[in-house]
């Protein structure tokens, strides 16, 4: 089993200082790995370093075997990653259908749509049940759950090997909540490798396979996920608020 | 030689004061003025006037001018304080700008449009010898220069001005700041427009003569070349920079002299070249650019 | 009263092309480019260099230069907006501004001051419902109709219309769905270029060729463009109409001189109280 995507000695960041202090992490081929942390901590300066939307100022990406630092955003999706960012996820202003064919039409080198004409699987789209009735609708009229799942499908319609998740849950109900953590799995299953950063951590480390802690812009802790749900005095600090939680339900 | 020396630095001065306006607007209340043309314009039209029409003397129409451009600065920016996007702010001014110039040209019975209005009184004409004159408009001129600079320089170094400089640099203690702000804006603006009707007041004695070709937008194109060559912020900066974008454009009515056989047509068409060219690798090879935009590629991701 | 109305109709229609060629630029490159109005003269004196220097037929020169002109932009765009993408919109706008004068001035010392017109044969104007029609306007209104329908089709059914509204929609997902934005600017170009030509050739022919030409119909385009809402296509082509055909109504209540003053007060209050227009998306900067 070896990993898919690594990264070492990872730094970046916006402005004087690094964000990221030195981030080691590995993913194995076909496992799924969650980031968890405070606020602050770096977690999305990691994922939009990892997606080519920050650059690299030392340390290296390697995605199965090619090393993706100098590689632009539009590249990286080439070279097998997908990422789905939490806010502005989707084209608003084009359809649904738009949306889904866009990813692989005008992918640099463009990637002409499958042999049957559709832009993704019918395996696949039976993941997301509530889209195809939806396809001529603008993607800005969806509710903020059918948004996420539009999100995650257009994600998915470039074959990734790797695909990257910026917190999935944030401000979704508990019904899209649980729908969203049981497609990851669905997907996943597929062959799918995935990394996450997460909030909502219980629920993502049920499904995860390893667990990465980050503090300060640097990994505190790696361990398998069913270990980390375990730790009492990680429990409040970093699993996000599991009573917060129970109080909106 | 020296003669035209010294009429070029008298031009370099009020083009110095138009240029320190806008870098005013701009640096200390992050309002990008496009009509500077137009309100150049209203401030020359304002004094020539005043003098012409209403027997004022230079001194009060000067003050007339600065005036008027200040309360017409001052309507703009309390009309338009809900604008927040600073390009869509400078679109706005913009039509100001082509709407003062378009009344200008229009309103024969005020300014004999195209024609323009001849024979502006210049200060203490009367008083000083025509052979000495060039020499005591210089002297003017510098002096109305170093004034500007110094009031501008207090005010953006005033505790009112760092605030605004502050306030400019991040929205957020913008909003909070609210209302006081806003009418800050409106201020600033207006102060700075009373500097605007400075420099075309002094235009209009230095040639004695306006139309309202005079006021293109070539204007903006020097007063932008001119900051920027001046480098951010700093006042100081803005006045040598208007000093060398004058010396070099004024130069190039050398050209002519250089490549004969063209006509003056194409003379003056080769010069907007020049200028278009000029203005746009200057904002390419001056890093520096704008202040708000260091702080925005900061910001950026 | 109908003929008024007639001819703001035909000015608003050739403000279309213009207007969305403006507005597809803002929406992919986020900043609103006073180059324009130059843009379309000089286009339009290359046609005239191929029309009458060269005596090709209007259409066939029309085209060709459409074609070389929109290569033409991208080059320009490559040389002077491409250093600058990193720095705010004032600095692209006044770039801009600085383009506009030289593009203006180069068809200045090209061809001077005198007014031109392309060679295109007389005819007779005809009436219809009691209104006068020349024979260029119906040329005007039927090139302008067809382009329009061909940026619908472009925008909504082919790929690089779709990217380009994606872009305009959202640039830093565009990059992580595998759009490279740098050929989609070109794209832009080269098609706001064909716009723009086309444009300038209409202005043309419904006026004359003289170096102001463009630049005249510069506040008129961008009025169009912020009424309908910078980004919107069909903002820009509804704003146009609006646009042309209001300025000329006022024309019978207020001193003609005064017809630009429609579209500045337009500018003025959209962007004071509805920046996004009609059917323009507020923007948000992130």
């Amino acid at each position: 089993m070896s990993d898919i995507l690594t990264v070492s000695g990872l730094h970046a960041g916006y402005g004087a200082g690094d964000i990221l202090k030195g981030i080691d992490a590995a993913l194995p081929e076909g496992k799924i790995i969650t980031v968890i942390g405070p606020n602050g901590s770096g977690k999305s300066t990691l994922i939009k370093t990892l997606a080519g939307l920050l650059p690299v100022r030392q340390g290296e990406i390697v995605l199965a075997g090619a090393r993706l630092n100098e590689m632009s955003a539009p590249k990286r999706v080439m070279a097998g990653m997908s990422y789905v960012p939490q806010e502005y996820n989707v084209f608003r202003n084009l359809t649904v259908l738009e949306n889904l064919q866009i990813a692989r039409e005008f992918m640099s080198g463009g990637r002409a749509p499958k042999k049957n004409g559709k832009v993704i699987d019918d395996e696949l789209l039976a993941l997301f049940p509530e889209l195809p009735g939806k396809f001529r609708a603008l993607a800005g009229n969806l509710s903020g759950g059918q948004r996420q799942m539009l999100a995650f499908a257009c994600a998915l319609t470039v074959e990734p090997k790797v695909l990257m998740l910026d917190e999935p849950s944030a401000g979704l109900s508990p019904k899209y909540m649980a729908d969203i953590f049981a497609t990851v799995q669905q997907v996943n299953a597929r062959g799918v490798s995935i990394f996450m950063i997460e909030q909502n951590a219980t629920e993502a480390l049920r499904i995860s396979d390893t667990c990465l802690v980050m503090a300060n812009g640097r990994v505190r802790l790696c361990a398998a996920a069913g270990e980390v749900l375990g730790m009492q005095d990680l429990h409040s600090l970093y699993l996000g608020d599991a009573r917060e939680q129970a109080a909106l339900v | 030689m020296i003669s035209f020396l010294i009429l070029i630095s008298i031009v370099v001065c009020f083009s110095a004061i138009l240029a320190l306006a806008l870098n005013f607007q701009w640096g200390v209340g992050g309002m990008v003025n496009f009509g500077l043309a137009g309100l150049y314009a209203l401030g020359a039209y304002a004094c020539a006037l005043l003098m012409l029409k209403a027997g004022m003397n230079t001194f009060f129409a000067t003050i007339g001018a600065m005036v008027i451009v200040a309360v017409v600065c001052g309507v703009v920016a309390f009309v338009t304080l809900r604008v927040t996007e600073e390009d869509y702010f400078a679109i706005v001014t913009l039509g100001v700008g082509e709407m003062l110039r378009l009344v200008a040209l229009n309103e024969d019975w005020l300014t004999k449009g195209a024609l323009g209005l001849t024979g502006i009184p210049r200060p203490l004409g009367d008083l000083v010898p025509p052979e000495h004159y060039q020499y005591f408009m210089l002297g003017l001129s510098v002096a109305l220069l170093l004034g500007t600079l110094w009031f501008l320089n207090a005010i953006a170094r005033s505790p009112f001005g760092r605030v605004m400089r502050a306030v400019r640099e991040d929205d957020v203690v913008a909003a909070t700041l609210g209302k006081h702000v806003l009418w800050a804006r409106v201020r600033i603006f207006a102060i700075g427009g009373a500097f605007i009707g400075l420099a075309g007041s002094l235009h209009a004695f230095y040639y004695q003569y306006i139309d309202p070709t005079q006021f293109s937008n070539i204007v903006i194109a020097y007063a932008f070349m001119a900051v920027i060559a001046g480098g951010r912020g700093a006042h100081r900066g803005t006045i040598w920079g208007a000093a060398v974008v004058m010396l070099l454009l004024e130069g190039s009515r050398f050209v002519k002299d250089l490549i004969p056989g063209i006509d003056s047509d194409q003379l003056a068409a080769i010069r907007i070249i020049i200028i278009g060219v000029g203005l746009i690798m200057l904002l390419i090879y001056k890093p520096q650019g704008f202040l708000r935009e260091y702080r925005l590629q900061v910001d950026l991701k | 009263m109908l003929q008024t109305a007639f001819n703001g109709f035909v000015t608003g229609i050739i403000v279309t092309l213009p207007a969305l060629a403006i507005t597809l630029l803002f929406g992919v490159l986020k900043f609103p480019n006073f180059a324009v109005g130059a843009m379309m003269t000089l286009a339009a004196y290359l046609v005239f260099a191929l029309n009458v220097q060269l005596g090709w037929p209007l259409v066939v020169a029309t085209a060709v230069a459409a074609v070389a002109f929109g290569g033409f932009l991208i080059m320009v765009d490559y040389l002077t907006f491409k250093p600058l993408r990193e720095r705010g919109s004032i600095t692209l706008m006044v770039a801009s501004l600085g383009l506009g004068f030289v593009l203006e001035n180069i068809a200045r010392l090209g061809y001077g001051n005198t007014a031109r017109s392309f060679a295109i044969e007389l005819a007779r104007p005809f009436r219809f419902l009691d209104i006068r029609m020349n024979r260029e306007q119906m040329i005007i209104i039927g090139v302008s109709t067809l382009a329009m329908v061909a940026m619908y089709v472009l925008l909504t059914r082919m790929p690089i219309g779709r990217a380009m509204r994606a872009v305009s929609d959202n640039p830093a997902l565009a990059l992580v769905r595998g759009i490279e934005s740098p050929r989609i600017i070109r794209w832009t170009w080269f098609i706001a270029g064909m716009l723009l030509a086309i444009g300038g050739v209409l202005i043309g022919m419904d006026r004359a060729l003289e170096p102001p030409m463009g630049s005249s119909y510069l506040i008129a385009v961008f009025a169009a463009a912020i009424l309908g809402g910078l980004g919107s296509p069909l903002g820009a082509f509804v704003g146009a109409l609006i646009i042309g055909i209001v300025s000329e109504l006022s024309t019978l209540v207020i001193p003609p001189n005064y017809r630009i003053g429609i579209p500045l007060c337009v500018i003025a209050l959209i962007l004071v109280f509805r920046p996004q227009g009609l059917f323009g998306q507020p923007y948000i900067r992130k």
